[in-house]
This record gives C-alpha cells, structure tokens and sequence, in this order.
C-alpha cells in the first residue's frame, strides 16, 4: 500500500511542487506529464491529470534525489514525501552524502524551512509558474519533487 | 503545446519556455550565445577575454555587449557611490569565493580600488592600469537573459519565457498565452515564498545572499568596504530589460530606493535583516504572509 519508490534522476527544473504557493504542477507543464515515458505505471499519458483533481496521485510514501550544483560543488537532497488522499501529509528532506562542509549549514537551514510550509497542501494547488530569489538547494528540491509527482501519479 | 528547454549554463539552471518546442538550430544558437558570453566574461575561466587583465594592467577588446553593460555599470557606480562596481572581482576572491569553489580564507574584507584609479571602460574596450579581477555579476546574467531573448527574436520565436533559475524575462503571449507568475522566495526560509507577482513582457530579476554562501559568507559586496552586505537580504525587481532587473536587484541591497528611481523605471521589494518588507507597486499587492507551521 505504500510504495516506496527510489529513483535517481535526470535534472529538471519546475516550480516548487508541493507548496500552497508554488507549483506548476501538471497544468503548467502539459509537455512533462504527456511526455512521460519513464514511469509507465503513470496511465495517463493522455494528459488527463491536467484536469483532474487531488486524486490523481496514489496514496504512500515516496522517495526521489534530486542534487544541484553549488559553488563547493555537486550536492544530492533526499526528498521523502508521504502522500494521503492526495495531500503532502508530510516532507523530509535529507543530505545522505554531503561531502562539502560549507553546505551544511545552508542545507540545514533549508530542512528546518520545508516541512512547516509543505504539511497539509494539495499536490495540485496550482499558483505560480516559477521562483525568484530561488535558491541552489530548491532547484534539487524540485527536482525530486517532480520525480515524486510523476511516480505518484495515479 | 508549452514546452521547455532545460540547460546548465554559467553555473545556472536554464530554463527557456515557448508554445512550441525548439528546432535544434534554435537550440545551438542559444547555447552559442551563452558560451560566447562566458567565454568573454567569466573570471572563473582563464580563457576568457576578461581573463588577462587578472594577471597584468593592459588592454582587452570585449563583445558588442560590453558597451551597454559599461554605461550602465557606471551609472550605477556613481549612483551608488561606488558600492556597485565591476572590481569587487577580487575582493570577492580575498573572502573565497574563487573558480575551484569556495573556500574560507580567513581574510578580512578588503575594498576594491577606486574605479577611475585603476579602470577605463568604454564601449567595447577595457584598460586597466593594474591587475584587476573584473566581475560583471550584478548585471551578467540579466544581460544575457536580455540576449538569449534576442537569439530567439531572430529565430521568429516571440512569444516564451526565458528563465535563469529565477532572473528571468517574459515576452510576447509568454508559453502559456499568460503572464508569468513567479514565487518570491524567503530568504530566510528556502522553499517558502513572501509573496507572488505576475510578470508580463518584461524582466524580473532577485538578489539575495542565501544562493551563494559559504563560512559565514556571501556574496553580494559592498564596493565602499569589500565586505558582504548585512542590511538587506534579499531583493526582487520587475523592469523592462533583466539587464536592469538584475543590476537594481544588486543595488538595492546598497542604495536608496529614490536615488535608483531618479534614474531606472523598476518595481521592487525589499526584505531587511530584520524581515521587514518593503514594496512598491504590484510587489506590494502581491505579499502575503506566509503558513505557519501547524
């Protein structure tokens, strides 16, 4: 019942995904969400998510990796979201191999600020396309979330 | 069908956003724009044609580019009072902040020389009179933001967003028929905005120490003292050109706002150490307070 999935992945910037105030989840990015090809369990490739609700994403817990790159170098983020009735119930985010120590502080900092903003909003709560001011660590951020939305879609 | 084009470039996520996707020639031309870019003005590269006046006082001949980027690096040199200056290239370098990464050099701040001591900057000649680290970074990449635009221009392609991991410019319908509407990050909190605001046919540039970071450290000096700034902490401006988005966004982290105003039309908000806003225009009907933890 809950999957818990991992995948390494391929750099993709989007919006932030699971924020009230972010997310150019399915309808902002039609070309993502028809065009995937790397999750076939995702049956919609007929961009039916685009117009449907919370639902469209299958309940449990998911895992993904996303990295960007900072000045001290290459940094991997373990992103794990925990899915109920389509809503983020909760987000950890972790630096499993962080080998730079001018990143920890920063990451840290970026751990504290997720998860009270992220309890409790719907995957889909679409309002903004992009982020500014955006910082290296949330391009990794969204990165594994959007390997997440993609794994989770129903 | 809205489509995007993703690419690592100048140390940034790119993100270029048409109604259609790009044909390959597109695609090379606006990687040959930014490679050219770097290739001219990047201090983190020894090849670079910036790269000489590091090791020795001389002379360089810099891209077509250069000429707008000098008049408006001076304008906003003088306005500021020399705050914002192409030379904090070394003083940045003196705190650790260098090609190989970053690293804590224990150094004290150090300020930059006087721009007309050492530096004479026209049109697409640059004359030094002493070893100089030049760094274009407070309106660079706003510039080749204005410039990727530009390549697409030529290739008919009007309507699109192109996105420089948040300095950005939309144009045209935009990809989505739309105008585009961006987060304003918290720099105090990453991954929680302060605010939203629409962009339409126009730039929008952010600043703010949290993205380079290192030993206590940012990046973001002030050219009076070489020192990081700590009064404001992030920044956010709509203009009509990203090369200005992005400089004002720099420059408000030294400068009055009347002073920037006599001279540029911008939009912007401006968060303090303390996390007092201020804004004017669509950023201030666009904040909002953000969720609080349950």
């Amino acid at each position: 019942m809950t999957p818990r999935r991992r995948a390494a992945l391929a750099l993709a910037t989007t919006s932030l995904a699971a924020f009230g105030l972010s997310a150019c989840a399915t309808a902002d990015e039609p070309a993502d969400t028809t065009d995937e090809t790397t999750a076939p369990e995702t049956s919609t490739s007929d961009g039916t998510t685009t117009d449907s609700g919370s639902s469209a994403y299958a309940d449990g817990t998911y895992s993904a990796d996303g990295s960007y790159t900072s000045p001290g170098g290459e940094e991997t983020i373990t992103v794990t979201v925990t899915l109920a009735d389509g809503v983020i119930e909760d987000v950890e985010v972790e630096n499993p191999e962080t080998t730079n120590p001018n990143s920890l502080r920063y990451q840290g900092e970026f751990i504290d600020g997720i998860a009270a903003e992220v309890v409790g909003v719907p995957l889909d709560d679409v309002s903004v396309d992009r982020v500014g001011g955006s910082s290296l660590t949330s391009g990794g951020f969204e990165d594994a979330l959007e390997t997440i939305r993609d794994e989770a879609a129903a | 069908m809205p489509a995007r084009l993703r690419l690592d470039a100048i140390g940034t996520r790119w993100s270029i956003d048409t109604q259609e996707p790009l044909g390959d020639e597109v695609v090379a031309a606006i990687r040959d724009r930014i490679d050219a870019y770097d290739r001219a003005w990047s201090r983190f590269r020894p090849d670079a044609a910036i790269a000489p006046l590091a090791r020795a006082a001389g002379e360089v001949r810099m891209p077509q580019e250069s000429a707008e980027l000098a008049t408006l690096y001076r304008q906003l040199h003088d306005v500021t009072d020399g705050a914002v200056t192409p030379l904090v290239g070394a003083s940045l370098e003196r705190l650790g902040y260098r090609a190989d990464g970053v690293a804590d050099t224990g150094l004290a701040p150090e300020a930059p020389p006087a721009w007309d001591d050492v530096l004479r900057w026209e049109g697409t000649t640059i004359r030094t009179t002493a070893p100089l680290v030049l760094d274009v970074g407070a309106a660079g990449k706003g510039q080749l933001v204005d410039l990727v635009g530009d390549v697409l221009d030529a290739h008919g392609i009007h309507d699109r967003v192109v996105d420089a991991s948040g300095d950005l410019r939309h144009a045209g319908a935009g990809d989505q028929g739309r105008p585009t509407r961006v987060a304003l990050e918290d720099p105090r909190a990453l991954g929680h905005a302060i605010g939203v605001v629409e962009v339409e046919g126009e730039a929008f540039c952010a600043s703010a120490g949290n993205r380079r970071r290192w030993a206590g450290r940012h990046h973001i000096l002030d050219g009076r003292t070489g020192a990081p700034t700590d009064e404001v902490i992030g920044t956010w401006v709509v203009a009509e050109r990203a090369m200005v988005a992005d400089a004002i966004a720099t420059a408000l982290s030294f400068a009055p706002v009347g002073l920037l105003a006599r001279h540029w039309s911008f939009e912007h908000a401006r968060m303090y150490a303390g996390g007092q806003v201020e804004a004017t225009g669509r950023f201030a009907a666009g904040l909002h307070v953000r969720k609080v933890a349950a």
